[in-house]
Order: C-alpha cells, then sequence, then structure tokens
C-alpha cells in the first residue's frame, strides 16, 4: 500500500520512571520551567500536593477546581486564575480531563478571548503557553497528543481543538502515581486507550508511523488490563499501561479516531458516559461496522489481540467488569438519534475507514443499546 | 505558473461554481439545509466568496453566492491560495491532508463543513467543465 501523505511527530519530551515524580524539580529545570501552577481535580488533589513538595521552588499553587468531562467555564476560570497568579507554565496532574483543561487554557492564555473563538484547524499558529502533563491515569494519552476535549454545556456537546502546539511541553510518567487508581476506572481508562490503539490503527490516516506505536500498546494493553485491574498493587502491570496508553497517544496524533470515539464523544456530551466506558461499550459494534473495510487490517489486529477483534474486546471489556449495554449508563433509546446526529458532526468520524451515515450510526447504537 | 491571473478569474470560475450550486437541485438543498453561512478567503490572488444558507435565497435559489468583501457573519471561514481552490474542485485534493499539511486554514466548528463533504460531489464534475470553457489549467495537485 503506497500513502499520498503521511506525517508523524511528537513534540512532546517524554520521560518515564518508576517514582519519577519526587524528583519533579529535576525535570522542571531541565525544561527550564518556573512559576506553574499545578492544575488538578479533588480527587487527585493529595497527589498533586506531593508533586508541589517535590518543587517547591517550580510551583507557586495548585488550582483544584477541574471535574470530569470539564466544560468551557471551567478552562477560561482557570486561565484566568493563572493570569491572576503570574503562572509561567501549567502543571497538569490528572487524567484526561485535567490535562485537556490545562491545554485549552493554554490556547486562552496565548490568543486571549474566548475559548470558543479558536475552534478551527491552522487556526493557532505559535506554540502555547506551556503545559507539563502528568497522568494518573493509564488512558487519555493526551500527554503527549495535539488535541483538547472539552464539553460545551449551553451546546450539550464535546467540542474537539486539534492543533500541534496543544501537544504538552513535557510529559512524565510516573506508575506509582497510577496504584491507587480503583479497578473500575483502571479498566475505563485503560479501554479508552485499548480503543485509541485501535481506531488509530484502523484509521483512514493510519500510516507506518502510526501503526508501530498502534500495535505495540494493543498488544501491550490485552495482556497487562486485566492483571492491573484484578490487582492495582502490580507494578509491572501498571507501568505497561501508563507506557502503552502514551504510545496509543502518539498513534492517535497523526492517524485520528474513528467512529467508536465519535460516538462516545457524543454520549459523553449528552448524557455524560464515562468516555473509557463509551468506548468499550460502543468498539465492538463499531468494529463489526467498520470489518468489511479494513479486512486487509483485519488479521494483523487479531495478532495483536490474540483474538478476533470484536469478541476480544467485547471478551476483555466483561472480564474487568464493564457495562456491556449503553442502558445500563444512563442513555436512553430516545436518545440514539440525536446522539447519532452528533456523532456524525464530531472530528472523529472523519478518519473512520468507513463513511457512515446517520443511519448507521443509529443502527451501531442500536445493536449497542 | 498561477491559475488565476485577476480577482475577477477567482470569480468567473469559482464563484460561477457555487452560483451552479446554488441552482443545482442534487447539491443545492443539502448545502442550502445547513443553514450555514461560509466565507471563503482566497490569496494569489486576493478575492472573497460567502455562501449563505440562512437568509432566503433570491430567484428560487437554495443559498445567496456573494463574491467580493461581505458584512455577513460567518459561522466557519475557510482559507486558501486561490490555486489550491481550484486544485480542490477538480477533486484532486484530499480536504483533510491539504488541512494536515497546513494548505488550508478553517476558522470556526470545522465539524459542520465536513459534514458536507459528500453533498459537495457533483460540483467535482461541474467545476472541470468550467475551468475548461475559461481556458483554465486541469488543477494538477
Amino acid at each position: 500500500m503506497t500513502l499520498e501523505f503521511t506525517e508523524f511527530r511528537v513534540t512532546t519530551r517524554v520521560v518515564a520512571g518508576w517514582g519519577l515524580t519526587a524528583s519533579l524539580d529535576v525535570e522542571l529545570t531541565r525544561a527550564g520551567l518556573e512559576r506553574g501552577l499545578a492544575v488538578t481535580d479533588p480527587g487527585v488533589r493529595p497527589l498533586a500536593e506531593r508533586l508541589l513538595s517535590a518543587a517547591p521552588h517550580h510551583l507557586i499553587g495548585l488550582h483544584d477546581a477541574v471535574t470530569p468531562n470539564s466544560e468551557v467555564g471551567q478552562v477560561e476560570r482557570l486561565a484566568e486564575r493563572a493570569r491572576e497568579t503570574d503562572a509561567r507554565f501549567l502543571l497538569a496532574v490528572g487524567g484526561g480531563s485535567v490535562i485537556d483543561t490545562a491545554k485549552a487554557a493554554a490556547i486562552v492564555l496565548t490568543e486571549g478571548g474566548r475559548l470558543l473563538d479558536h475552534q478551527g484547524v491552522n487556526v493557532l499558529t505559535r506554540p502555547l503557553f506551556p503545559v507539563v502533563a502528568v497522568p494518573t491515569t493509564a488512558g487519555t494519552g493526551s500527554e503527549v497528543t495535539c488535541y483538547a476535549v472539552i464539553r460545551d454545556a449551553s451546546a450539550a456537546a464535546k467540542v474537539i481543538f486539534t492543533s500541534e502546539w496543544l501537544a504538552p511541553a513535557l510529559a512524565i510518567l510516573d506508575p506509582a502515581l497510577t496504584l491507587g487508581l480503583p479497578p473500575a476506572l483502571t479498566a475505563s481508562t485503560g479501554m479508552d486507550a485499548l480503543t485509541h490503539a485501535v481506531e488509530a490503527y484502523l484509521s483512514n490516516r493510519a500510516g507506518p508511523f502510526s501503526d508501530a506505536p498502534a500495535l505495540a500498546a494493543l498488544e501491550t494493553i490485552c495482556r497487562h488490563l486485566p492483571q492491573a485491574v484484578g490487582d492495582g498493587s502490580d507494578r509491572e502491570a501498571r507501568w505497561h499501561l501508563l507506557i502503552a496508553s502514551c504510545q496509543a497517544g502518539m498513534a492517535i496524533s497523526w492517524a485520528m479516531l474513528g467512529c467508536a470515539h465519535a460516538l462516545a464523544h457524543a454520549c459523553g456530551g449528552l448524557r455524560e458516559v464515562p468516555h473509557g466506558v463509551g468506548n468499550a461499550i460502543l468498539l465492538p459494534h463499531c468494529l463489526e461496522y467498520n470489518r468489511p473495510a479494513v479486512e486487509a487490517r483485519w488479521w494483523t489486529l487479531a495478532d495483536a489481540m490474540g483474538a478476533d477483534p470484536v469478541k476480544g474486546v467485547a471478551a476483555l471489556a466483561r472480564r474487568i467488569g464493564l457495562p456491556e449495554r449503553l442502558r445500563e449508563v444512563g442513555v436512553a433509546e430516545a436518545d440514539l438519534e440525536p446522539l447519532a446526529e452528533a456523532a456524525i458532526l464530531d472530528g472523529s468520524i472523519f478518519t473512520n475507514p468507513r463513511e457512515a451515515t446517520v443511519e448507521e450510526l443509529v443502527q451501531i447504537l442500536r445493536a449497542a443499546y | 505558473m498561477a491559475v488565476f491571473a485577476r480577482t475577477e478569474d477567482v470569480y468567473a470560475a469559482i464563484g460561477a461554481l457555487f452560483e451552479w450550486g446554488s441552482q443545482d437541485e442534487e447539491l443545492g438543498p443539502k448545502i442550502g439545509k445547513s443553514g450555514l453561512t461560509i466565507r471563503f478567503i482566497y490569496h494569489r490572488p486576493d478575492a472573497e466568496i460567502t455562501v449563505d444558507a440562512k437568509a432566503a435565497a433570491p430567484g428560487g435559489r437554495h443559498f445567496a453566492v456573494h463574491c467580493g468583501p461581505s458584512d455577513l457573519k460567518a459561522d466557519v471561514t475557510m482559507e486558501m491560495d486561490s490555486d489550491i481552490a481550484h486544485t480542490f474542485w477538480f477533486g484532486k485534493m484530499n480536504l483533510m491532508t491539504a488541512l494536515a499539511r497546513g494548505q488550508m486554514k478553517a476558522v470556526g466548528p470545522i465539524q459542520s463543513i465536513l459534514k458536507l463533504l459528500p453533498a459537495i460531489k457533483p460540483a467535482y464534475r461541474k467545476y472541470p467543465e468550467i475551468a475548461r470553457s475559461l481556458g483554465l489549467p486541469g488543477g494538477e495537485a
């Protein structure tokens, strides 16, 4: 297969090590960063406080007002707080919502105005206010991606910001921070990472440079996710999952995603379905739908997973205790059409290997309902 | 060599394409139903075309087309070189690749116009006819 065009870049410097955040100050000094505002959510605050004490000369305060599915208003409040405190960088300590909130706030801090003024592609043309990402879940990959997904409550929808400048300056992977994750969160975030790997590999933008990290991540997640869910203190499983979720993030930075993410974003926007749970429910049905368009890649995918992809994903989700039906997570039958209408406008749908219609998306949702 | 020498040449080709689309019974209703105002800003030579599907269009058209600067507030603005637009309407340029390579800039909720991509397919058949009638080259990528 030849391609008209492909590209790959990871502009984020990634460092990884067990317990690495205990010497956070060393990494911040290497990066030349001072006066950082730590950003987190209330649940992760104790971890963020540990990081504050690990770099007292580099960090000036803590903003812990981020919630899951963070919204435009939260981003703008964070930017305001950073301005008030004269912060020079943001240290995002948390999962995808926290990191994406910091990345989106960097847009406002650099370009001014309101966040939604900066929607589009190639709108951002210069380096943004620096963000350092310290993921505390192994799922989003946001520590290296050029995306930020923020909920627009006024439209009950998620807005995706895309720019190479959105990739954080530095990602610090310390799997010790993920040791305390409860099994349900380990499971849902792990399935988010797995969906990144699968959709990047099957994307109509997939290329040789994104295939390698996607397949490596997929194989690793299938091998280690059940162990990490079953025994959260398993250091080896935690290490591998954090690395794999970052690799999957690298893969989607170029290859992007597909209809499972488009539908999961819609479910998150309308019914606040946790993103990883939505992906886990929808991915088997999306794979079934996409299979005719990806036959040539299907068996490589199966090899990496060690199972038929459709059955393998469903079995893995079941094994780690995730819901299998949309009706179990607050979606009503009357929501299916509005969800499909929202998903057809989601940026992820445009790299799905099969050009989906609203009617086909409704069928997928019905199958998952 | 540049495809278009003057702003008027852009309007004669791409403006004419949009005018045709506003009356085409396959493409027109789909754009019309979007309810969007989309501005196309071209460079080398500079030109501006606004497609307005918000207000009622004159003369039974499905949307209005304004060639030249307009005060209408756009939902989405697409910006590119005029030659890139020419290649695109010849069907020889993938929009996602053009965006990835920085050959186009999109301001606003880009998804709302990506959704229209399947609807504009008839324009890829029409534009080469218009270009040929004006003696323009064949839209080499």
